[in-house]
């Protein structure tokens, strides 16, 4: 927490404390994409079982291994992007940083806020996980978009802010 | 407050306003089904007399059924200010009431487009805050009538602007003249593709009825054989090109004449007044406020006659993108003193300008220098394999220097100042651009960093406002940082009204 109100005492980026976001989420980012690779794999195999690959079909054992090596670099990305995933609410703003090569960090600060919203989708609700996403003025359609923190910590962070904005 | 009308009981518009109505639907029709009406002209000898007997007979009654239709709009239509509201209905079978507190009312713009012009009506356009909510338009008021609406809903209202009428001097108009060294400066590539973006589109909408009607390989034969003649000449290709700039310059007349024709501004209790247009005449009020920031754009050919153009960037409110385009606002052929005025009027523009240049870092020169290469191993490899000829890499001999002269123009276009207020940015190719941006105005600030560029510690810079991103490329990450917290800082400790 800080306090910004000299120039000297400038809130830094830099030496807040990032929150990893709820180990839970990871188990359903992958169960979504094995379910969709599990999918894409399903489709293979009729397609091959049903001589629609007949061209290629000597060597259809290629296709398998490509979908192999391709589900491997997904799940490994999928998990050392996972660790890269961490918020951080301060006394004035809130912030999302993510990104395996390509990083990236976000800071919304509460007076800008126009809207918050709570989702959680059917998977995720499994795990009492969900999602926040605070909208600011003009067409910046994600601002910021937190997925995967607890319900119910969500839900503070909205009440926290709302009640920030009212003050 | 101007009493000449009362608005306590509904009232409708102009009678005129049934005429605007009838010709707006009528356009609509003309718009969806003009591609019908050309070949039904096409075919005109074709059809025997009875056929034509029907397609009269049809055509009147869809006329007529349109007059009907706008009649009952227009009986419809009906609006009224009732306890600091403004109250409209409208709709025949499906019924909507509309209403608006005072305070939600930002903006009444007045506009005439040329029917509007010929009939002597106005239109009355009341913008709201915030709201995804349509703004509503009244299409067909006299003047008097509109100017008394204004006044009524500005009564208790503060944020709008009040007076209508504006005796003093204005703070920048232009005459024929100088709208013609405007146009004749003008980017005129842009104006060739925008004019290429509305053919485009003309294109799609033919394709779309051949498609319909399951004629579409008449349209693609049509194309491929004139396009295989293409390739057979030089001189077709030459004359393409001349064509091409003479389009180019045309449309950039047309389009500056059309939409800046007559450009006044007036400068009231520091917001602007501006009138322009030829076929639709605007007025719009700029309120400092709302301005998100602010573009100064000049070239070299404007740079020597000493004139520049400025865009004003407004918030969107809502996610209407379609209004988008209306949002921005520019005023060309500003003078230097005047665009210094402007300058002072909002913030403190010309503060930041007397500050120290800082460049951005080398590594974006690098990285366009890698991407122009990609582009032209690509290019060569597209030509190599349409042609089937090696002459074509003597191509490059044209296109690498200009590769390299853009990339270094964009290059050293592209710095930043930082002054206690306000972020300035500059970019450009052939074109200046200096954007203006109060750190306040901010909606939130992003960071990015791809792999490459952690290696050279550098990072891109993205400032989100309520009209739009502002982008600053590959700048060092400690410098970064700083600014990151110092718009951060401003933002939280801003008590200013941003929007």
């Amino acid at each position: 927490m800080f306090e910004n109100e000299f120039v000297s005492n400038l809130p830094n980026i830099t030496e807040i404390t990032f929150k990893p976001i709820n180990k839970n989420y990871l188990k359903v980012i992958l169960l979504n994409s094995l379910l969709l690779f599990g999918a894409i794999l399903m489709g293979i195999f009729i397609a091959n079982h049903y001589n629609f690959l007949d061209a290629i079909s000597p060597y259809v054992y290629l296709v398998y291994i490509a979908f192999i090596i391709v589900l491997i670099i997904t799940i490994l990305l999928l998990y050392f992007g996972f660790k890269k995933r961490k918020y951080a609410v301060r006394e004035k703003d809130i912030s999302y940083k993510s990104g395996l090569f390509f990083q990236k960090i976000t800071t919304v600060p509460f007076s800008r806020v126009q809207h918050i919203e709570v989702d959680e989708s059917p998977l995720s609700r499994f795990f009492k996980l969900a999602s926040l996403s605070v909208f600011t003025a003009g067409d910046s359609s994600d601002d910021l978009d937190i997925k995967g923190i607890t319900k119910k910590e969500a839900i503070e962070i909205k009440e926290f802010i709302s009640q920030k904005i009212n003050e | 407050m101007n009493n000449t009308f009362d608005f306590s009981q509904f009232s409708k518009q102009s009678k005129k306003g049934i005429l605007i109505i009838y010709f707006k639907l009528l356009y609509k029709l003309l718009k969806a089904f003009w591609v019908l009406l050309f070949l039904f002209f096409q075919k005109f000898s074709k059809f025997n007399q009875t056929t034509l007997f029907y397609i009269y007979l049809g055509l009147g009654f869809l006329l007529l059924f349109f007059l009907i239709r706008a009649f009952l709009i227009y009986q419809n239509f009906q609006f009224k200010v009732d306890k600091n509201h403004f109250i409209l209905k409208q709709g025949i079978l499906k019924k909507t009431n509309t209403s608006i507190s005072f305070d939600r009312i930002q903006n009444i713009n007045f506009k005439q487009n040329i029917i509007q012009q010929l009939i002597n009506v106005y239109e009355v356009n009341i913008e709201t805050a915030g709201s995804n909510k349509t703004e509503i338009s009244i299409k067909a008021l006299s003047f008097q009538k509109a100017k008394a609406l204004k006044s009524q809903l500005s009564f208790h209202n503060s944020t709008i602007i009040k007076e209508e009428i504006v005796a003093e001097k204005p703070f920048l108009k232009i005459n024929l003249l100088e709208l013609l060294k405007v146009s004749f400066t003008e980017n005129h590539l842009q104006s060739l593709l925008i004019f290429m973006a509305l053919l485009v589109g003309l294109f799609q909408q033919l394709e779309q009825l051949f498609s319909g009607i399951g004629k579409d390989h008449l349209l693609n034969e049509y194309i491929e054989k004139s396009s295989s003649s293409f390739h057979q000449s030089i001189f077709v290709f030459i004359v393409l090109i001349i064509l091409l700039i003479f389009i180019a310059i045309l449309s950039s007349f047309v389009r500056i004449f059309l939409f800046h024709f007559n450009l006044t501004v007036f400068i009231k209790d520091q917001n602007f007044e501006i009138y322009q247009g030829l076929l639709t005449k605007k007025s719009i009020i700029l309120k400092k406020d709302k301005i998100q920031s602010i573009t100064v754009s000049t070239n070299p050919i404007k740079k020597i006659l000493g004139i520049s153009f400025i865009t004003f960037k407004q918030a969107v409110s809502g996610k209407v993108n379609k209004k988008r385009k209306d949002k921005l606002i520019r005023i060309v052929g500003c003078k230097k003193a005047q665009v210094n005025r402007i300058k002072e009027l909002l913030f403190n523009f010309s503060e930041v300008d007397q500050l120290e240049r800082k460049q951005v870092h080398v590594y974006l020169k690098r990285r366009m220098y890698f991407l122009s290469f990609l582009l032209l191993l690509i290019t060569n490899v597209v030509f190599y394999l349409t042609f089937l000829d090696k002459l074509v890499f003597l191509t490059n001999i044209l296109l690498v220097p200009l590769f390299i002269l853009i990339v270094n123009l964009i290059f050293n276009k592209r710095f930043y100042k930082i002054s206690d207020d306000v972020l300035l940015v500059g970019s450009g190719s052939f074109d200046t651009h200096l954007t203006y941006l109060p750190f306040f105005k901010v909606q939130n600030i992003k960071m990015m960093q791809t792999f490459f560029q952690e290696r050279n510690k550098v990072v891109d810079l993205v400032f989100q406002t309520a009209s739009g991103e502002i982008k600053l490329p590959c700048i060092e990450k400690s410098e970064a940082i700083k600014i990151y917290n110092y718009t951060l800082f401003k933002v939280e400790s801003s008590t200013n009204l941003w929007m």
